[in-house]
């Protein structure tokens, strides 16, 4: 058995470190002594936990000590003291540790059960752990009662030490008194920074990934603004990742104004998924370099707006404008999963499992397709019959004619139909170079049946008068 | 210093003849254009360093000439920032680039266009980043290179031609313009790690079946210019005619 004990020093003035202390400290600290065992319990005010069991995960009793001390420096001020029993423990922890000399010469003071006999033993002479020992048991009993014995017995390590050990409750939802009011939002990362390393710790010891959590404020009430705040932030798969869920948060709360100061955060796990946890590589090779995919989508549309970040998607249909669709990246995951509402992950590979049907003909002809489309086909001026666009265009080859979408305009509302817009697309493709611009992909809007009977004049004196030229795609 | 240490730095990558192209630093990507991959350091474009494409027009030239390149590179997405037109799923899939691994980042805005180039170059599995930078900085340029080396990506940046008396941190330089005449492009390597080409390289930068049309059609159009629309020779060629566009050429 070795026990260590943890505790914030009482006196430690409060430094940008603890700035905003979460509101129960001593289970904070107790989360965080869960990464080297699970068997943490709350003694007091202070944190006790057994380590005897981790030795060879941590590669040693003297590796594992040494990763607690440098670790527990992250935590602000705190006292530190091991033993091979919890009291033997917490006893140094009101020392001074060069004053520790072996339990015997511990002050009775610093033992619990003897704490309420203090002055009687005083008075009979004890002061001192060794004082206590000396004494007949069968006296000590019938004089202090059975507690003080026991006490004794398990701080010598001669009984077990019974604890409820510290559970971690299902749903990580931790308050922070912020030790300042902050005005602005963004300021507000550097409580929440501390919030997010104890949802890691959370994460670790639960073994899951966060995908969704909320940080809700809560804003001074004498301004007659609204009271709370909150910004959900989601992410794409389960991350234990904090830095990335903080450049998420900064990105987010970089865009917020907050009506009021704000006075206490609250960091809430929305959704959490199981993520066991993966084995550094041996090899420098596969070690990443650089984040990952949706890291990046996830930053970018954070910043950016979520419909600027797009995906394409391929669409069956005749029509080149409809031939893709070019989504939001979430959209995209959220229609191909929908079967799985909770979880939104994202990735490639879903898009490539995707079935993906193309209407048009053999590969070979999609050779003739351009490369560039334009958001809206835009209207060519005619000279001469011929279609201009940045001068004059010689037609290389065509036409090939496109009959599409009439079945459109049967389901089309009496309405609508009458618009004289037409929905069918009646169009003849052509390609075409014009000298400054390079090859270009334009079509000639043909009349529809509705359109020509309507126009009987105009198609039959002069054809050409009536037809349209539009400019769809480059060969870029 | 010493000879040895002089001959030492000469065969070092970092050093080249003033006579002959350097080795490259980098990997390189082939072009899949011979006449091109034939003028540039190490025989491909260079990866983990800026290209800096200029043209009149943006959006003219930049796929023909990448095309057979982003083709051939390893799986993975290639991130466009700030396209100047929609670019063409099917199109691009077609000629070898599959639709899945386009990303459009659309933003009109410089600074962001700059800020999303250097988060993409920092992502791992991206393999290049395809960037319209018409307002870019120099000192930005800099920036975008260092990150590109530093991450080993595909860095492509696209500016107008105005811009070809400006400094540039791009170590390859190239001016793409249309040939007058035909469909083919005429490059001006404007700076290389080697001495300066005297002559343009031209390249008619097409797919098989594209260039196969056009050609066919080209001598029916110098033929016959006063038609307007155009229909072409008979040919024995081996494209199969399962295109409107053939049916109409072999027809006539």
């Amino acid at each position: 058995m070795h026990w260590i004990a943890l505790q914030t020093r009482p006196d430690a003035a409060p430094t940008v470190a603890n700035r905003g202390t979460p509101v129960d400290a001593i289970l904070a600290l107790g989360w965080w002594a869960l990464q080297f065992t699970p068997r943490v319990a709350q003694a007091g005010d202070a944190v006790v936990f057994e380590v005897s069991d981790s030795d060879r995960l941590f590669g040693g009793r003297q590796q594992l000590i040494e990763q607690v001390l440098a670790s527990s420096l992250q935590l602000g001020p705190v006292k530190v003291a091991q033993a091979p029993t919890s009291l033997v423990a917490l006893a140094q922890l009101q020392l001074d540790p060069a004053d520790y000399r072996g339990p015997d010469r511990l002050p009775l003071a610093t033992l619990p059960q003897a704490r309420e006999h203090l002055p009687t033993l005083k008075r009979l002479g004890c002061t001192l752990w060794g004082d206590l020992r000396a004494l007949p048991r069968g006296g000590v009993a019938r004089r202090f009662g059975a507690g003080l014995l026991d006490g004794l017995d398990r701080a010598y390590g001669l009984k077990p030490e019974v604890y409820t050990w510290l559970q971690i409750p299902e749903v990580f939802d931790v308050p922070l008194e912020l030790f300042a009011q902050v005005e602005t939002a963004p300021a507000l990362m550097f409580a929440a920074h501390r919030l997010l390393s104890q949802l890691r710790i959370w994460l670790q010891t639960r073994q899951r990934g966060i995908v969704a959590m909320e940080l809700v404020w809560e804003m001074d009430a004498r301004r007659n603004t609204a009271t709370h705040g909150q910004l959900l932030v989601r992410t794409a798969e389960p991350t234990r990742d904090m830095q990335h869920m903080q450049r998420l948060l900064a990105e987010n709360l970089a865009r917020i104004t907050l009506p009021a100061p704000v006075l206490y955060l609250r960091l809430r796990s929305v959704e959490t998924a199981p993520l066991p946890g993966v084995s550094d590589s041996l090899l420098p090779d596969e070690l990443l370099d650089g984040d990952n995919l949706n890291h990046l989508l996830e930053r970018l549309s954070a910043r950016l707006g979520k419909d600027c970040v797009l995906q394409v998607m391929p669409y069956a249909d005749h029509r080149p404008e409809r031939m893709q669709i070019w989504a939001d990246f979430c959209k995209e995951s959220k229609d191909s999963k929908a079967d799985r509402p909770s979880t939104t992950p994202v990735s490639f590979a879903a898009t490539k499992k995707r079935k993906i049907k193309v209407a048009a003909g053999p590969q070979t002809d999609r050779l003739l397709y351009p490369t560039w489309l334009l958001a809206a086909p835009l209207k060519l001026a005619v000279r001469d019959d011929r279609p201009l666009y940045q001068g004059p265009l010689a037609l290389l080859a065509g036409p090939q004619r496109l009959e599409a979408a009439w079945w459109d305009v049967a389901d089309v509302q009496p309405a609508l139909a009458g618009s004289g817009k037409p929905l069918a697309v009646l169009r003849d493709y052509f390609l075409a170079r014009s000298e400054p611009a390079g090859l270009l992909w334009i079509y000639r809007e043909r009349l529809t049946g509705a359109q020509q009977e309507a126009e009987p004049t105009n198609r039959s004196t002069n054809r050409q008068e009536a037809s349209h030229w539009y400019l769809q795609g480059l060969f870029g | 210093m010493s000879r040895l240490s002089l001959a030492a730095l000469a065969e070092s990558a970092v050093l080249w003849h003033a006579d002959a192209l350097a080795s490259p630093i980098g990997a390189v990507l082939a072009t899949g254009h011979a006449a091109l991959d034939a003028q540039l350091p190490g025989g491909g474009w260079p990866v983990g360093a800026m290209v800096e494409i200029l043209q009149a027009q943006s959006g003219q030239n930049e796929w023909r000439l990448l095309l057979p390149a982003l083709a051939h590179a390893r799986p993975g997405p290639v991130v466009l920032v700030g396209a100047p037109h929609v670019p063409f799923g099917p199109g691009l899939a077609a000629q070898g680039l599959a639709s899945e691994r386009l990303l459009w980042i659309a933003t009109a805005e410089p600074a962001s266009r700059m800020w999303a180039c250097e988060q993409a170059l920092r992502c791992t599995d991206v393999v290049a980043v395809l960037a319209w930078l018409p307002q870019a900085r120099s000192e930005q340029l800099r920036r975008l290179n260092v990150a590109a080396a530093e991450h080993a990506k595909l860095l492509f940046v696209m500016r107008p031609a105005q811009v070809q008396t400006e400094s540039s941190p791009a170590p390859l330089r190239v001016l793409v313009s249309l040939q007058p005449g035909n469909d083919g492009v005429q490059l001006e390597i404007l700076k290389r790690r080697g001495p300066p080409l005297t002559r343009p390289i031209h390249l008619a930068a097409r797919n098989g079946r594209l260039a196969a049309l056009l050609s066919r059609n080209q001598g029916q159009a110098a033929s016959r210019p006063e038609r307007g629309v155009l229909v072409t020779l008979p040919t024995d060629c081996a494209v199969e005619s399962a295109n409107a566009l053939d049916r109409i050429t072999n027809a006539s």
